[in-house]
């Protein structure tokens, strides 16, 4: 009892000392970890280690996909969003605020160990820019384009190329439900052909593009080329601002598990949606950012212990992504886990007795290894 | 050449491996003779290998291991253990949004501890009585017998895993259909418990048949 209070205590002094506004109320010393500060705007070196809450209906609005699983169910379980703040998306959120956008877009790649944040870093940024109004293009997870595809058409623009409808489709869903407003706004600017009786004339709103891709599955995945071909084109204009966020970036240049019809292997030049994925992650377009992550998770023919971006994007990737701002994602600090234990400890998650007790938490600390996902894994159960 | 263990002895002369942090804290004056004794032999005598499930961690419950040993199947520890905190997991969700929906008088009452649920639910399903085969004068007569503490924990987990197993939709997920039962039988419903009263009343109904029994 007395250790736990001890170690609040420095946590709360540290906090206190280089801080001096309100989120701290000297009468709930459990919410040293909380922070009421909810817009990552302002989020800034005091607010490090702290959890912001985001309201369940932002949520649903803004992350329609891209929130990993595990923490999905934490939501549900929890009926709250707490995302913690660190070092590395305070440093992301930093360079956003001071970038040029005259100058072509700088790409960030967000990698490091297995579990140690980087989806959750990049949907702290995903959060600030949908706040700040930008446009937000959010690829949950590229790995998902390159494996498990039930049905692979030749594409009717390029004979070479081969469309995935169902992932086309499911992806437009999503992004319509995050940005509503802009597809109102954006206009086309050439007339687009879907086959040969329906087209979109030039200068109609994008949403007619999605509800066109919705409606007609087969040609879902030419809407999405055409999506991304008219954000590219008009970004610098400076009416809106582009965000593409990438999860799992690796993919785009490593191998697919998927097969043709005479069981000869795909590359992923040979599919679509990868082929303008990439011309998107150029930085031949000004106005916007490019953050993307690394992923060993989902990849195929890695090796696990693979994290680097030599390692993971391979000569084309590292090529075709050169050059980069690397952001390196580490462990939890000790700060950072006793803020985590200590949400964990108030959300009632961790139950067993001995939990509670300063020997539970230097063998939670221990078995983690202050690793994110391995302390999330053992607080499960326990 | 491969050396037999599996059937090996130890010699008489090795001790037991003590893994309780606490034992080793205390300072000498708590200790009586009998275990000032005790430790200087252990400085002495060599000490047998630890099994691989005696654990130190303060997590770690008899009980709980002995469940997952049950589990396993062609010694697959691995996916037991995996199966096993996924239930505990499941347990704690469910229970966990009862809590935060329920209003704030009833929030008391809704146990969200899965290790307590767990040996409360085993507690429940342990039979009193059992039933023994005794054949006299060339028939078999079901004869209700005494059982002892682990036959009793052993026929309660068993029921559990073949319930689980067999009367359940083939595409359910283990941890659900564990979580749901075990959840079931902490309030003393569910099949188990059925099965627990029906062998109660066939010793009660076979009453005349104690006298077989000698021991």
């Amino acid at each position: 009892q007395l250790d736990r209070g001890c170690a609040l205590h420095t946590a709360a002094r540290d906090g206190l000392s280089s801080v001096s506004s309100q989120d701290v109320p000297a009468e709930r010393p459990r919410a040293v970890f909380h922070t009421s500060e909810s817009d990552p705007a302002k989020h800034t070196e005091q607010h490090e280690g702290r959890l912001y809450n985001i309201p369940l209906e932002e949520v649903k609005a803004v992350f329609p996909h891209g929130l990993p699983h595990r923490f999905q169910h934490q939501i549900q379980t929890f009926n709250e969003a707490r995302v913690m703040v660190r070092k590395p998306a305070l440093e992301l959120l930093a360079y956003l605020k001071g970038s040029n956008f005259t100058h072509p877009a700088v790409r960030y790649v967000i990698y490091g160990e297995r579990g140690t944040g980087k989806t959750m870093t990049l949907c702290h940024v995903v959060h600030y820019c949908s706040r700040q109004g930008w446009l937000v293009l959010h690829i949950p997870d590229a790995h998902l384009w390159m494996k498990n595809c039930k049905e692979l058409l030749q594409s009717s623009y390029n004979k070479d190329r081969l469309d995935q409808p169902l992932q086309a489709s499911v992806w437009l869903k999503n992004f319509k439900t995050s940005n509503e407003r802009f597809l109102q706004e954006i206009k086309t600017q050439k007339k687009y052909m879907w086959g040969k009786r329906e087209s979109t004339e030039e200068g109609r709103p994008l949403r007619e593009v999605v509800e066109q891709g919705l409606a007609r599955v087969r040609s879902a995945t030419d809407a999405v080329g055409v999506v991304l071909r008219e954000l590219k084109q008009q970004s610098h204009r400076g009416s809106f601002r582009l965000l593409v966020a990438v999860d799992g970036v690796n993919a785009l240049w490593g191998r697919t598990t998927l097969r043709k019809e005479d069981k000869s292997p795909v590359s992923p030049e040979e599919l679509t949606l990868v082929h303008n994925l990439r011309k998107m992650v150029m930085n031949d377009w000004s106005g916007g950012a490019i953050v993307t992550t690394l992923s060993q998770t989902g990849s195929l023919f890695k090796p696990s212990s693979a994290y680097t971006p030599q390692e993971l994007l391979g000569k084309e990737g590292f090529d075709a992504l050169d050059p980069f701002v690397p952001i390196p994602v580490p462990n939890y600090s000790p700060r950072e886990f006793e803020s985590c234990y200590g949400y964990y400890l108030e959300r009632k998650w961790l139950q067993h007795e001995k939990a509670h007790t300063e020997d539970g938490k230097a063998e939670l600390q221990f078995l983690s290894g202050s690793n994110p996902r391995q302390l999330d894994r053992l607080a499960g159960p326990l | 050449r491969i050396m037999p263990v599996r059937w090996s002895r130890y010699n008489p002369s090795y001790l037991e491996p003590e893994v309780k942090k606490e034992s080793y804290q205390r300072p000498l004056e708590e200790l009586t003779e009998e275990e000032r004794e005790q430790m200087e032999l252990k400085a002495v005598r060599p000490i047998k290998a630890a099994p691989p499930t005696l654990s130190s961690s303060v997590f770690s419950d008899p009980m709980i291991s002995k469940f997952t040993n049950m589990m396993m199947k062609s010694g697959n520890k691995v996916l037991a253990r995996s199966l096993m905190s996924q239930t505990l997991e499941a347990i704690k969700r469910k229970q966990l949004e009862k809590y935060h929906k329920a209003p704030e008088n009833e929030k008391e009452t809704i146990e969200c501890n899965p290790y307590v649920i767990f040996h409360q639910a085993l507690k429940n399903c342990q039979p009193i009585i059992g039933l023994s085969n005794i054949t006299k004068g060339g028939k078999t007569y079901q004869v209700p017998v005494p059982l002892t503490d682990n036959r009793k924990r052993f026929l309660a987990m068993k029921w559990l895993i073949t319930e689980c197993r067999e009367n359940k939709h083939r595409r359910t997920m283990m941890p659900e259909k564990l979580s749901q039962e075990l959840l079931l039988a902490f309030n003393n419903e569910g099949p188990v418990i059925k099965k627990k009263h029906v062998l109660h009343k066939m010793a009660e109904a076979n009453r005349a048949y104690a006298h077989f029994r000698w021991w």
